[in-house]
């Protein structure tokens, strides 16, 4: 249970602030409502590849980490499909450190030629170091390109190709920094051991003077992806260590009642050790000597997930027959109340054990406020508890068939 | 804008645990906050894989203590612990292995009561030893198909000495050879009394501190463990390569001594002002001024019985041996010149920082009383930490960077091109 206060300011900024009871510490969060989606297909990496560009100084801040490295402070910075998201965590008595450079790189970024040809080879490097050079490196490139074919999920976060990147121009820099690092297209939340009213009057003092800045059209790029119709499937034969199975579903948008009853399905199959696909293919049948379900947790249509690593001596065949079988047993066997309860007990518990920071209290309020719906950041959990044994058998039957999914297969060489 | 007013900073206070002793002298050690109802046990053995005399022995047993107990099977034990959230964590290291059961105020009763079947009477049940075997055989090969699992076990064995209880990796057919008889002796001679302790933190009350040291008395008496550690056979340098490989994974260590040792704290600071933060030597250098790399760090390794300074990047494999120059002439400069009193300053914020944040959160306490025990102090040997790096001087950083920080002493290892 995080509580909350929420303020705007006249520029459209968005500020919440969470009153912590005891850590000594301050989390400032700043999402912007700007992630991969928001991309042209041409230049796609280009969200990510401007996170690291904000790093890079002002005019009046030419080192970003030098004030927060002097009050004890720690910064990074993530980006999603949907959002970016920049956070610091100082001692709480210099919350107003942070919230002056957020404001500062808000307006004021001052990226070169040479800032720019430097953090491309180091996004190009992060690209190699996570997505090239390791097995089934390409995976999430090729999984997307078969799952969608219109939505800009299509691709991931880190981009197409290096090229893209490598492509990226101080004008392009220029014209995503007016459009999208705006107030009104952000949204600050604050946790520590400080009055709401403090947090509200240094965020007045800060922000309040920056220019709203236009507010971005955001029904272009929401495109909705048209269902999956007819079987997709594709095999890598590579250089892997184990052969390995992902299929994957196209889900319903953050909010609709197919995304909860998704997350509840996955932790029916693989939420913890006792949970299905662990118990029986993995631990019994050791069909997988690893074994996964998960949905990717984007807010527009994102992704189910069913996925493993295949033992030596077990068909991909077997496998894939394997999975779809613990499917239709939710059909067949409908979930009972007890496994149901032990599900929704874990969201709670999960829920509890992610609250336990300032930082984590911090992010949660940004995001949810993002979602657009408040009630929701205290309120899952009776969603969740609403759930019935039902619903996740006629979920299965109408949406996790065969016809609806895209099989990405690995097969070893071994 | 005009920049905010810096208001001083206070060093955290470090959170003093009480200490319980137990009748079968296994200690307990407790650290009370009542503020956000949820509890973590963690039990502690002297029990690492440098006690193993069958090679993956000692994670086996740790990571199979739930996989049936006398009175409970596997899957009761995954079960009842699912069922009301709690979460459970088994963690090993090249000395130490750690039980961890983490669960919602309120469920904690029946958490431990899987707790002290885990605890006290695995069975390690054949059948799922060998299903645990195959699986861990098979992730293990895969794990190996990785560049950062090939530099980690490259290293250890450069730097330690092929057959070093420190460096020393096996081959996956090994997990052939285990059984359950080889399971239950290590479990046997290193999960009792002389060879443990129990730290509880967070909301808990007397009822919970009761509950564990019966857990904690029903450990066998025991003797305590030791083995022995061979003189290092270090090698200046391995290369591996990995075909295709777009990066090359370096890491350079020089074996040193444990935290004891009164030079480890300044060697800490060393490897912060080196690799520990953002804007630390190696990140400046292979990252903003070069673009060898997306991340690069180093660090003090502290063991039981060694201890060792590292530094490790992956690099764009064309840029190999450019980068690793660059890394020994940052070595060199912490040797040839005093740190600058601001850098020194920023590297002390960091320091104090990080652990700052150790303790956001009801949990870090326990990592940091775990971590003292071990080392055989107590939770004020965080204060000292802190003082003295607060007064530690350039002219003290540079003459311990000279006595250890040198070339001629360091083992380099590439996997890549």
């Amino acid at each position: 249970m995080i509580n909350y206060k929420e303020h705007r300011l006249s520029n459209g900024l968005r500020v919440l602030a969470n009153e912590d009871e005891c850590s000594a510490m301050a989390a400032v969060n700043l999402l912007y409502q700007v992630g991969s989606r928001d991309e042209s297909a041409e230049r796609t990496g280009f969200a990510h590849l401007f996170e690291h560009l904000m790093f890079r100084g002002t005019k009046s801040v030419p080192d970003f980490d030098g004030p927060v490295q002097e009050v004890c402070g720690e910064n990074n910075a993530f980006t999603t499909a949907d959002y970016t998201n920049f956070y610091i965590t100082t001692p709480k008595d210099n919350f107003e450190t942070a919230l002056w450079l957020e404001a500062d790189r808000m307006m004021g970024l001052d990226i070169t030629p040479e800032k720019l040809a430097l953090e491309k080879s180091v996004v190009i490097e992060e690209f190699n170091q996570r997505f090239l050079n390791r097995p089934y490196g390409e995976q999430w490139h090729t999984l997307r390109s078969m799952v969608y074919t219109r939505h800009p999920y299509r691709w991931p976060v880190i981009g197409i190709t290096p090229d893209h990147i490598r492509n990226a121009s101080l004008e392009d820099v220029k014209e995503f920094y007016e459009r999208f690092y705006n107030p009104s297209n952000a949204i600050l939340s604050v946790s520590a051991a400080l009055p709401a009213e403090r947090i509200f009057e240094a965020a007045e003092r800060y922000f309040g003077e920056l220019p709203a800045g236009r507010t971005y059209n955001t029904s272009e790029q929401r495109a909705l992806e048209p269902k999956i119709t007819s079987a997709r499937r594709h095999t890598i034969e590579s250089n892997v260590p184990a052969d390995q199975i992902t299929i994957a579903f196209l889900m319903e948008e953050r909010g609709e009642r197919g995304y909860y009853l998704c997350d509840l399905l996955t932790d029916l199959l693989a939420g913890g050790e006792s949970a299905r696909i662990y118990q029986h293919l993995v631990r019994q049948r050791q069909i997988f000597s690893a074994a996964n379900a998960y949905i990717t947790g984007e807010c527009g249509q994102g992704m189910l997930i069913l996925t493993g690593q295949i033992t030596p001596g077990t068909s991909i065949e077997e496998a894939e027959e394997a999975l779809y079988g613990e499917l239709e047993l939710l059909v067949r066997e409908p979930v009972g109340d007890y496994e149901l309860r032990k599900v929704q007990n874990k969201f709670e518990a999960n829920i509890t054990f992610g609250e336990l920071n300032v930082m984590n209290k911090a992010m949660n309020l940004g995001y949810y406020k993002m979602l657009g719906d408040m009630s929701l950041l205290n309120g899952e959990i009776d969603i969740y508890r609403s759930i019935t044994a039902e619903e996740i058998a006629d979920y299965i039957l109408r949406n996790l068939t065969r016809n609806q999914s895209a099989t990405l297969i690995y097969r070893s060489k071994r | 804008m005009k920049r905010p007013e810096i208001h001083p900073i206070s060093l955290p206070r470090v959170p003093h645990y009480e200490m319980t002793k137990t009748e079968g002298g296994a200690p307990l050690y407790t650290l009370h906050n009542s503020t956000q109802g949820v509890v973590r046990v963690s039990f502690v053995f002297r029990a690492g894989t440098s006690y193993q005399s069958a090679p993956f022995s000692a994670s086996t047993v740790v990571n199979t203590l739930t996989e049936g107990t006398l009175n409970l099977s596997g899957e009761q034990i995954a079960e009842g612990l699912d069922f009301v959230g709690s979460y459970y964590d088994a963690n090993i290291d090249r000395d130490w292995a750690v039980v961890t059961f983490c669960s919602l105020g309120k469920f904690v009763e029946p958490t431990l009561d899987i707790a002290e079947e885990v605890i006290l009477r695995p069975e390690f049940p054949a059948r799922e030893i060998a299903s645990y075997c195959a699986k861990r055989k098979e992730q293990l090969h895969i794990q190996r198909s990785k560049p950062e699992q090939l530099s980690r076990e490259l290293f250890g064995k450069s730097l330690f000495g092929e057959n070093h209880p420190y460096g020393i990796t096996s081959s996956e057919e090994a997990y052939d050879d285990i059984t359950p008889d080889l399971l239950r002796d290590f479990y046997n001679a290193h999960y009792n009394a002389a060879n443990a302790f129990a730290v509880i933190c967070g909301d808990f009350d007397q009822k919970v501190v009761e509950r564990v040291v019966a857990i904690l008395n029903g450990l066998p008496a025991g003797e305590e463990a030791s083995r022995e550690i061979p003189p290092l056979e270090s090698v200046p340098f391995a290369k591996q390569r990995l075909e295709g490989a777009v990066q090359s994974s370096v890491k350079i260590g020089i074996p040193l001594f444990p935290r004891s040792h009164p030079d480890f704290i300044p060697l800490q600071v060393l490897a912060t002002a080196m690799g520990g933060y953002f804007g630390s030597r190696l990140m400046q250098n292979l990252r903003e001024e070069h673009g060898y790399t997306y991340g690069a760090y180093a660090a003090m390794i502290n063991l039981d019985q060694s201890g060792y300074f590292v530094m490790s990047a992956e690099v764009a494999a064309e840029h190999t041996d450019e980068a690793i120059a660059e890394m020994f002439s940052e070595l060199d400069r912490l040797s040839l010149e005093p740190i600058a009193e601001e850098e020194l300053e920023i590297v002390r914020k960091i320091i104090v920082g990080d652990v700052m944040r150790i303790f956001d959160g009801p949990f870090g306490a326990a990592d940091v009383t775990i971590e003292n025990i071990q080392n055989g102090e107590r939770n004020d040997y965080t204060e000292h930490f802190m003082a003295r790096v607060r007064s530690i001087t350039p002219a003290e950083l540079q003459a311990v960077a000279q006595r250890y920080l040198q070339k001629n002493r360091s083992t380099v290892t590439i996997i890549g091109a």
